[in-house]
């Protein structure tokens, strides 16, 4: 990566699919391939305006696209929200330590989005599905503000709940007319009446706003999983990408680099891990 | 010339000018020059000036990181490959042992991490170090406390230290040795009483700064890290930053901070391009993440998180605090707010922790 070491690589915009009001996913076909491996990151760039970190949700099988779950929520993403299909884009990367998915093999997974969060978790779902045989049981809680506010909700999540392999389940913090599904705080349906799971030897991948990984991972604590075994993506404003712009420092890492995926064990010394 | 190691000095019909002179060669000449208000400044330059350059009695104002990091990089150009003229081969004289020692933390930055800087390795390559003994000390100096001394035993490709003798030059690297065979005319081997004059001088200036250091209540081989990570909850950051006004002078200014931005925009031409800048810590907006988020929002976290990188993690990640004692921050700091004074806060507080827990077990 060292000739862009700084400077992306152009892309262009083939399809802007909603989400939600808020929430696009952008498919993004860069000039050369970008292998990446579930919970890599790249930054993505707008020419001259900016650029920040995103994690693909796409298939880490397939390199010469990624697609890309945007919240618009800030300087970089507000300008992503206004462009169009065919327009430029420029990304470096991939960045950063991946979720260890042959440490996964045998084990019982439990993955817990929140909100746009459930983008990178789509990623790693993808790559799970292709080689279903080789885990025990995939368990899925997502939560979501309100039933607009659920990202995928069309194709991919429900999906997902096909099967007797999946064990998929919503929750929104609002009801709306004509959602019939849960309705409360994340952690809830992570309790015992909704969660039937191996918590002691089970896996637990999380990724969403912080205030719902902190109280996720007190939850997961609770219901005994190990925290060697609950990986979680760290939000820091990664900027270079490569460990050496400083932005990004968490205790004696740099998420850029020894992240975003940290096992909670890795962190919980952290004595400000959630504020932000 | 002799073999490595042999120690020199400048011969009876020559003089430093003509041996700088010879150093300098066709390179590209970063000296130090008396700003004449008890500074040096770097001057640049295609020869060496007799009268206007010297190798100077300490540290220059500016940090000798500018010469390999600058404050402002140009990156490139959207979809245009960089075009960068190939840097010219440079000498820098007058380097102290605080800056030379600095280079430390930039090369496991920018070399040694998982992906090198080629413009930082390109300045490293070109660029020879001739470093200079501190035959006098400004008062904000403390080297000796966090480890360092005020002469350079490693880093350098040539060391001169003047005594009262007269000077004694050595090489420390290859290039180094290479170099002092284009000055060898005015060269002769250095003499023993001017190696002891050298060892004599170079302890005396130690101490002194060792008595400067203890006078703002730092000792040499203070475990700063124990009580920075101590200091997490103290009221010490609060009371300091009362006083900061998160200038980010001290974060310029350091001789070891390597924080930067890549900074967007367009040219006139209306092409988006991409610069480097230094940035601050001090900063609000450093650590802030989209959607308003902010792991240190207040400038008591930030200050702190200035003490935690260089006093914490660097020890953690390469065995070596990020301070050299070169003082410029608390030179630059517009509030005053003195170095030593929050180290020595930290200390004082951790060691009466520690007597308190002392004392529980006592009883």
């Amino acid at each position: 990566m060292s000739a862009t070491l700084y400077m992306p690589i152009p892309a262009i915009i083939e399809r802007i699919e909603d989400e939600t009001p808020d929430i696009k996913t952008f498919t993004i076909r860069p000039v050369e391939p970008i292998p990446f491996a579930a919970g890599q990151f790249v930054e993505l760039a707008v020419p001259g305006i900016g650029e920040a970190p995103f994690t693909p949700s796409s298939s880490p099988k397939i390199s010469d696209f990624m697609e890309i779950t945007i919240m618009r929520t800030g300087r970089v993403t507000d300008w992503l929200h206004t462009m169009q299909e065919g327009d430029e884009v420029g990304v470096r990367g991939p960045m950063g330590r991946a979720y260890p998915i042959e440490d996964f093999h045998d084990r019982e997974i439990l993955i817990v989005g929140g909100g746009c969060g459930v983008g990178p978790l789509r990623s790693l779902m993808l790559a799970l599905l292709e080689d279903l045989h080789h885990y025990a049981r995939i368990i899925v809680r997502y939560g979501a503000r309100t039933p607009d506010s659920i990202v995928f909700k069309d194709a991919q999540l429900h999906g997902w709940g096909q099967g007797d392999a999946l064990d998929v389940m919503l929750t929104v913090d609002e009801g709306a007319p004509g959602w019939d599904g849960h309705v409360g705080l994340i952690t809830e349906i992570l309790e015992k009446d909704y969660l039937d799971c191996h918590a002691s030897d089970g896996i637990a991948v999380m990724c969403g706003p912080p205030v719902m990984m902190k109280f996720g991972t007190d939850k997961l604590l609770e219901r005994g999983y190990r925290p060697e075994n609950i990986y979680l993506s760290m939000e820091r404003n990664m900027s270079c990408g490569v460990g050496q712009c400083g932005h990004c420092r968490l205790g004696r890492y740099y998420v850029c680099k020894d992240g975003p995926v940290f096992s909670y064990a890795e962190v919980q010394s952290n004595p400000r891990l959630w504020d932000d | 010339m002799g073999p490595k190691g042999v120690k020199w000095t400048i011969g009876v019909s020559s003089s430093l000018d003509e041996v700088m002179a010879s150093l300098a060669g066709e390179r590209e000449i970063y000296a130090l020059q008396d700003t004449k208000n008890g500074h040096y400044q770097f001057s640049k330059s295609t020869t060496w000036q007799p009268g206007l350059h010297t190798l100077g009695d300490y540290r220059q104002t500016e940090p000798l990181k500018a010469l390999f990091f600058p404050a402002r990089e140009f990156i490139g150009k959207w979809k245009e490959p960089s075009s960068r003229e190939p840097m010219p081969e440079r000498i820098v004289f007058g380097v102290k042992n605080c800056d030379l020692s600095s280079l430390a933390i930039f090369d496991q930055v920018f070399l040694h991490g998982i992906c090198p800087d080629p413009y930082y390795a390109e300045a490293r390559q070109k660029t020879l170090l001739v470093s200079t003994d501190c035959n006098s000390q400004l008062d904000v100096c403390f080297c000796p406390a966090v480890g360092e001394q005020p002469y350079a035993t490693e880093g350098f490709d040539i060391n001169i230290a003047l005594t009262p003798l007269g000077y004694v030059i050595e090489s420390g690297t290859d290039a180094g040795e290479k170099l002092l065979e284009s000055a060898q005319q005015h060269l002769e081997p250095a003499n023993a009483d001017l190696l002891k004059s050298l060892q004599t001088q170079r302890a005396g200036r130690y101490r002194e700064l060792v008595e400067l250091s203890q006078a703002h209540g730092l000792e040499p081989g203070t475990d700063y890290r124990t009580a920075i990570e101590a200091s997490f909850d103290s009221g010490l950051w609060s009371d300091f930053a009362e006083d900061c006004v998160e200038c980010g002078a001290c974060n310029f200014i350091c001789c070891t901070c390597h924080c930067f931005l890549l900074a967007d925009g367009t040219d006139r031409e209306g092409t988006a391009a991409r610069t480097k800048l230094w940035d601050a810590c001090l900063y609000s907006g450093f650590a802030a993440t989209a959607g308003g988020g902010n792991p240190r929002p207040l400038r008591a976290d930030r200050l702190r998180n200035r003490f935690d990188k260089k006093f914490s993690y660097f020890p953690q990640v390469m065995d070596r605090y990020a301070c050299d004692g070169c003082g410029r921050c608390t030179e630059a700091c517009i509030a005053n707010i003195d170095i030593r004074d929050v180290l020595r806060r930290a200390v004082d507080e951790c060691d009466a922790l520690h007597a308190h827990s002392s004392d529980h077990r006592a009883n």
